[in-house]
């Protein structure tokens, strides 16, 4: 899933500064599996809003709703009457979502409630970590199913390096596994250590966001 | 919802609910400004539930629940205090008391400290 946290709520309140009539979006999918932007999330930060501009200025009007996948225009269509009326909107979305709805309003002031931070999965309850660049050209199949690019702290391909150290990564061994580590491991238990003779070339990040913006087609599902 | 009130109590019915029960038998009665809420356990207590009563207008909120090892859903209590942690670093963020919101631990027994807890407010 895409992995977000709210942004500070200073930073939120300066972006809806002198905003009198606001629509807070969530959206039910991504982020609100990481509990950061769905109708729940939504609530509590409209809640907290109120509290805050109760106190400093006049009285805000806040609209509350959230929409099963804000990166799908269908999806935010029946918004628009409550777009219409209100002076911002506050995106509780991944930055996709902010962008869709951004560019299915042109004309609606649209903020970002959330920092988007990566694709990764929840490891325990209320820990979510990294696990996928997105570069493109997978090589997770060689690796035993663990991405060096993504969590190896160096991104090695051939690693690992000097600092891996009791299965930990020297660049933050309290909170990480060297995944060159987990790596070996892994292909131990799965009888493929013979994998790791083979040194792997350099990587074509042209593939990755390196090559520029990405876009997939798929002309048989189009007419 | 308007909740022009001085202070809302969101209990556990197991431990804080027993508590006022004691107090009542003994002819006391809360202040008029205070709503006592009995919950199934501290553990239902919700973010959300605060932030309204704040919302509505009360001046404090405060969660009851039992103590460490005491509650009967094992943790219950631990969740009650961590949401009442997590509405004290939110007041804090946007400028408004953290006192506003006060976790206490209690026990069925306890219906004398919670007359004076009741009195001190
Ligand atoms: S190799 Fe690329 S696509 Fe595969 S998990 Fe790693 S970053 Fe993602
Ligand atoms: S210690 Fe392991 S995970 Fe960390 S940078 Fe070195 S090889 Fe990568």
């Amino acid at each position: 899933m895409i992995v977000a946290e709210r942004k500070p709520m200073v930073e939120i309140l300066a972006s809806i500064q002198g905003v009198s009539r606001l629509l807070v979006v969530g959206c039910e999918t991504c982020v609100a599996v990481c509990l950061a932007g769905g109708a729940k999330e939504v609530a509590v930060l409209s809640a907290a809003l109120r509290l805050a501009l109760r106190e400093r200025t006049s009285a805000v009007e806040i609209l509350e709703r959230s929409v099963e996948r804000q990166c799908e225009e269908e999806f935010n269509a029946p918004l628009a009457e409550d777009i219409a009326k209100v002076e911002a909107v506050l995106s509780m979305a991944c930055g996709v979502g902010v962008q869709t709805l951004a560019e299915q309003f042109p004309d609606a002031i649209i903020y970002p409630a959330l920092n988007t931070q990566f694709m990764g999965r929840p490891e325990a309850p209320g820990i979510w970590a990294e696990r996928c660049l997105g570069c493109g050209d997978c090589v997770l199949g060689r690796f035993g199913g663990i991405c060096p690019i993504t969590r190896c702290s160096k991104s090695l391909l051939n690693g690992p390096c000097g600092g891996s150290s009791n299965g930990r990564c020297e660049v933050d061994p309290e909170h990480l596994e060297c995944a060159w580590q987990l790596i070996y491991d892994r292909l131990a238990r799965l009888g493929q250590l013979e994998r790791l003779y083979a040194i792997e070339p350099p990587k074509d990040w042209r593939s990755a966001h390196d090559g520029g913006p990405r876009r997939t087609t798929r002309e048989d599902l189009r007419l | 919802m308007s909740m022009a009130q001085r202070l809302l109590v969101l209990a556990c019915s197991r431990s804080a609910g027993e508590a006022l029960a004691a107090l009542e038998a003994t002819g006391q009665t809360l202040p008029p400004d205070v709503t006592w809420v009995n919950l199934p356990c501290g553990g239902s207590v919700d973010v959300l539930h605060i932030l309204r009563a704040l919302e509505a207008g009360a001046e404090k909120v405060w969660v009851l629940a039992c103590y460490e090892g005491a509650c009967e859903s094992l943790e219950g209590n631990r969740w009650a205090e961590k949401r009442v942690q997590w509405v004290q670093a939110l007041l804090q963020e946007i400028g408004l008391g953290p006192e506003r919101v006060v976790f206490r631990a209690i026990s069925p027994t306890m219906a004398a400290d919670l007359k004076a807890w009741l009195e001190e407010e």
